[in-house]
């Protein structure tokens, strides 16, 4: 594919672009059709899940008694998965990406001692996958007794060590040390100059750690697993698989989980959707810096 | 036996704790106020019970409301397999586990394994003689009760009536009649099999060998025998390899999609599965109502029944480091032994009860909407034989989960790439010989 878009450049390569374009349309394809599946199958039975085409629609009455099923179930606790997810996803990225900001910020135009040395543990801390930690985390939380409420899921996910990573790359590069000069000369302190000038240079590299983050948490399955142990705190991943682990018992919630899968992919690319926006006026905004 | 054997993990687990974690506990306690002070105990004891099974609360509400000294909240867990037992285990080692937990029959060695069950024996042994006499076996080890037992899955088969009747096939009471009928449904429609083998099912599997006889593992004193390859389960495979060469059988996953569909079209007629399946085939197939039957599984040897479990069975245990094991042992004993607690938990779906005199149990005297969809046969007759002639000696070894892996995968490579069938059983025992070895575990072959 590389290959392919430098020929684009270099020889205006025809058969090029249609090889690019061919591939992306299958990789589209690729992605987009386990969502497509989920919202088809949102319209069926049980029976006519497994029975009928994949890609084809039941119909819409069983669309909305599967969706009525779907919030009335268990009193509602679907809708209290999805504000858990929310309240977990929202706050723990918006957290971790204002920490993400000021420490790349720091890490990029000050100088101190440590300073890489620092940064070489965060860096590290990139490379630990999260299920490496998850068991760790259940252990520290357990040892002060927050396990199983709401902190065991926000204290964790208000980290971001990638978002830290990225936003030091992206200030270096975007945050000009004249820019900075200046503000301090028209007699802004560092915090001033931080919050007001730097921040918005850096909204894409925010955008971008938040959109990171808010996925990780929403997705995440082992932390919520080990860490919470009432169904009422738990988050969207959690709360489907406890209703799937029941469709051998009772078919019938093969509808609930699919149904919540859907509702909650659909939810995710909503956000993603609405904060793609902020994403291009930042690049924008960041363009009429020269 | 392995009871004392602390795993690494384990000891990792508690240096993790004394040192990180008190140093960051300082901090989060100073600002968070964390709120797990202990009051004193006076009224009832408060038990806590992890459970997957569905609807499992009012059950759980009649203990409590027949007890005043005990009081049990249900926390709703997702399934062992999907994540529950290393949630479970976690919490052990953490040293804040439930009081009650819900484990397979299938795991409880592999707890014992990781020292993460309360021996209760001295709570529950004058009672526990209303069991069925297998499933109380496969809780108890070197004498020693661990857990109590709740239900299980004894094997069936499950076949479409209308089906065999048209085309014109008895239902096979042996493994012969079983090969028979099988090409009497080729020949009569080349489109349809008399079932699917099912290489994704280690469960399936196992309980074929189960009931050919000679068990996988025993345990003898501190030693683990293990004999996968023995003349009875090598004769299961090669009446299978059989099926397999002259397509008697479908190649196809059970519980996938297809195989759903392939029900649902009659292109599968039969299925044996646990006790509990008829909710899975009534669920997924409701066109079909009215066209099922249930039947004991085919024989090797018809003088000497013999039957076989799907996976075991679900027990509730006691985890170690409650603080309440007689009253968790009493109320696990009372959950699953009361003849009303026992139906309520039979109708919610929990599966085939454990105690042995299940004529007393009403919600397997009269369900009237399981027996209409399988043309008013009362199905429970035949599972309520099937439990009986399930013997006493299959035990299921620690490390299951590999045990599982390793016989999908040789299964699989049987049916992709021609491995012959009592080929790939050799291999899964060397596999699994070779696991319990690395784990320290004494075996012998």
């Amino acid at each position: 594919m590389v290959n392919a878009t430098q020929l684009k450049v270099r020889g205006g390569s025809r058969a090029g672009s249609v090889l690019v374009t061919a591939v992306l349309i299958a990789a589209a394809a690729y992605f987009v059709l386990p969502l497509v599946w989920v919202v088809t199958a949102t319209t069926k039975t049980t029976g006519q899940l497994f029975g009928t085409f994949g890609l084809a629609f039941g119909d819409s009455g069983q669309f909305v008694s599967n969706l009525g099923q779907l919030f009335s179930q268990g009193d509602g606790i679907y809708s209290r998965w999805l504000l858990n997810s929310l309240l977990y996803s929202g706050v723990g990225a918006a957290v971790a990406t204002a920490l993400a900001a000021g420490a790349g910020f720091a890490f990029a135009k000050y100088q101190f001692r440590g300073r890489e040395a620092a940064f070489s543990v965060i860096l590290g801390g990139v490379l630990l996958p999260a299920t490496v930690i998850a068991l760790p985390l259940y252990f520290m939380l357990s040892a002060v007794g927050l396990t199983g409420t709401y902190w065991a899921m926000l204290l964790p996910g208000m980290v971001s060590p990638f978002g830290v990573y990225l936003c030091r790359i992206y200030a270096s590069a975007s945050v000009p040390d004249e820019v900075i000069e200046a503000a301090r000369l028209d007699g802004a302190g560092d915090i001033r100059a931080f919050t007001t000038i730097a921040t918005r240079m850096m909204t894409p590299a925010l955008v971008t750690v938040f959109l990171f983050q808010f996925v990780a948490i929403w997705n995440n399955y082992l932390l919520p697993l080990v860490m919470l142990n009432d169904v009422d705190t738990y988050p969207v991943t959690l709360g489907l698989t406890l209703w799937n682990g029941q469709t051998q018992r009772a078919p019938e919630f093969f509808e609930l989980v699919v149904a919540g899968s859907a509702v909650s992919a659909v939810l995710l690319v909503i956000v993603m959707v609405s904060l793609q926006r902020f994403w291009r006026a930042g690049l924008t905004s960041g363009a009429t810096k020269g | 036996m392995f009871v004392n054997s602390r795993s690494a993990q384990g000891r990792a687990a508690r240096g993790m704790r004394a040192g990180v974690g008190i140093a960051v506990g300082a901090a989060l306690v100073a600002s968070l106020g964390a709120c797990s002070s202990e009051p004193a105990e006076s009224g009832p004891v408060t038990l806590t019970f992890q459970t997957w099974v569905p609807n499992i609360e009012p059950v759980v509400e009649n203990f409590n409301e027949q007890h005043d000294d005990i009081q049990v909240e249900v926390e709703a867990i997702t399934a062992g397999p999907d994540g529950g037992y290393a949630a479970m285990l976690s919490a052990v080692d953490a040293g804040n586990p439930a009081d009650v937990a819900q484990v397979g029959y299938d795991q409880m060695a592999s707890f014992l394994l990781r020292n993460a069950l309360e021996d209760i024996t001295e709570y529950v042994q004058d009672d526990v003689d209303v069991f069925s006499e297998w499933q109380l076996a496969a809780n108890t080890f070197n004498d020693r009760i661990y857990g109590i037992p709740q239900a299980s899955g004894p094997m069936g088969m499950f076949y479409r009536t209308d089906l065999f009747e048209q085309y014109g096939v008895a239902v096979p009471t042996t493994w012969e009649e079983y090969e028979q009928a099988a090409r009497q449904i080729r020949a009569a429609n080349p489109e349809a099999y008399i079932a699917v083998f099912a290489a994704n099912q280690a469960p399936w599997i196992m309980g074929l060998a189960e009931q050919a006889g000679t068990p996988w593992f025993q345990a003898e004193g501190d030693e683990w025998a293990v004999d996968i390859a023995n003349e009875d389960t090598l004769r299961m495979a090669e009446f299978w390899q059989r099926m397999i060469d002259e397509d008697l059988v479908k190649i196809e996953n059970d519980l996938s999609s297809e195989w759903y569909a392939d029900i649902q079209a009659g292109r599968v007629l039969s299925w044996m599965s646990g006790s509990w399946a008829d909710a899975i085939i009534r669920g997924n197939a409701p066109d079909t109502a009215g066209l099922w039957g249930a039947a004991e599984l085919p024989q090797w040897d018809a003088a000497e029944p013999r039957s076989a479990s799907w996976g075991g069975g679900s027990s509730n245990v006691v985890l170690r480091g409650s603080d309440h094991p007689r009253e968790a042992a009493e109320f696990a004993l009372w959950l699953n032994s009361n003849v009303d607690s026992v139906s309520m938990l039979t109708e919610a779906g929990a599966g085939w009860p454990a105690i042995s005199d299940v004529d007393s149990v009403p919600a397997i005297q009269d369900s009237p909407e399981v027996f209409e969809f399988f043309g008013g046969q009362d199905i429970w007759d035949v599972f309520a034989a099937s439990n009986e002639q399930i013997a006493l000696d299959w035990t299921w070894p620690p490390l299951t989960d590999s045990l599982y892996g390793f016989v999908t995968d040789e299964m699989r490579s049987a049916v992709e790439s021609g491995t012959p069938l009592p080929q790939a059983f050799e291999n899964i025992e060397t596999r699994m010989v070779d696991e319990m070895e690395a784990a320290g575990l004494a075996v012998a072959r």
